[in-house]
């Protein structure tokens, strides 16, 4: 499925940015007051405003050539959220959703480093590095941040982005780790995580991966950022140029989860 | 039983803050004038309006996740009053949508409504 394009610096979007949530309920109201509800889940929709200023010729066009392909609101693509955490269960390291090596124990209840016990503990038992990992359908040329709180590992932790393993210290404290790459061009699909070493242990929190060269504060995902099947909110793209090298627009996108 | 998200000053909600007491009474006039007044339901009802404003990404994060995890107005979770500390655990948001905007890092905003739903 095409990808939303990144900007030069690797950015999505740019500041101010808009995003609006969307769900349905049907409510009965009594006279007296009182409310039965029906939840519509099939209903959500959320719709970003990109408002860019200052776009190099190059990115606005890169920008048209984009709404073209997509022909306006008609055909979808896969819009990465510029203001969230693309992985999903972010605070639930034994979902599914995580691809937990044969001889990684993981356990949650770990006092995190901002005062819950949301942090969790990854013990390596066997001989090999074994890794906690999610793969997520998006692009292997885009550039990802991802970023984690550890702590308790002598021998450090593997930050894994798509097939490259970045080594970072990890020490008796907590401290946030981030490493930032690009995957494989021609990759559909990008893989996430922490690598522990045979052995060790080390506890984790606010595992966090951004389409953007840096990482922002720590999002609890759970539902993820990776938007499939998102469009166009509008069939007219108007990109005004104010200068040389100079151009501004703004883009409205929408998902809805029911088309 | 959810709880509304905190800030991370450990604060729920910023000023200004709206609180609404709601009462609904029904009235019968009659010819002459005079008027017959009775209740419908039979307590008040609260309602908090919560401004933020300045939130960081990671604050702005929990109420989007919040908002999320309750289905909007469906779900329902308990909320302290900020005005006076007492607990109230059955509320729900009042809305369906919720906007958030990110004027620049560090810089959010969005608004809630909170009531407190009436018991059955």
């Amino acid at each position: 499925m095409p990808i939303y394009p990144q900007l030069a610096t690797g950015a999505l979007c740019q500041f101010p940015l808009k995003k609006v949530r969307r769900t349905r309920t049907v409510v009965n109201r009594a006279t007296d007051g009182t409310e039965i509800k029906l939840a519509d889940p099939a209903a959500e929709i959320t719709q970003w405003r990109l408002e860019y200023v200052d776009l190099s010729d190059q990115e606005a066009q890169a920008l048209r050539d984009f709404f073209t392909a997509m022909e306006g609101s008609l055909n979808g693509f896969t819009f990465l959220d510029p203001g969230g955490n693309l992985l999903s269960a972010t605070e639930e390291l034994t979902a599914q959703v995580w691809q937990k090596d044969p001889m990684l124990t993981v356990t949650g209840g770990i006092a995190d480093p901002f005062g819950s016990t949301n942090a969790w503990q990854a013990v390596n038992s066997g001989s090999a590095t074994q890794a906690l990992a999610q793969t997520l359908e998006v692009p292997g040329d885009y550039l990802y941040c991802l970023s984690a709180y550890v702590r308790l590992s002598p021998g450090g932790v593997g930050l894994i982005l798509g097939g490259e393993t970045v080594q970072r210290a990890a020490g008796s404290s907590w401290s946030r780790v981030a490493a930032v790459a690009a995957g494989d061009p021609s990759a559909e699909s990008m893989r996430f995580g922490i690598e522990v070493a045979a052995g060790a242990a080390v506890q984790i929190y606010g595992v966090q991966v951004e389409a953007q060269g840096g990482a922002s504060a720590y999002k609890a995902s759970t539902r993820g950022g990776v938007y499939a099947d998102a469009h166009f909110g509008s069939d007219e793209l108007k990109v005004t140029c104010t200068g040389l090298n100079r151009n501004s627009c703004t883009v409205n996108i929408i998902h809805a989860n029911h088309l | 039983m959810a709880t509304f998200p905190k800030l991370k000053t450990a604060a729920v909600a910023q000023y200004p803050l709206g609180r609404t007491i709601a009462f609904q009474n029904q009235t019968l006039t009659f010819l002459d004038g005079t008027q017959q007044r009775y209740r419908d339901t039979g307590s008040a009802r609260l309602e908090w309006e919560i401004r933020l404003a300045e939130l960081d990404e990671g604050e702005v994060a929990a109420v989007e996740e919040f908002f999320l995890t309750n289905q909007g107005a469906f779900g329902s979770f308990a909320f302290t009053d900020p005005v006076d500390g007492q607990d109230y655990d059955d509320c729900s948001l009042r809305a369906d949508g919720l906007d958030v905007t990110a004027v620049g890092e560090m810089r959010g905003a969005t608004t809630v409504t909170v009531v407190q739903n009436k018991r059955s």
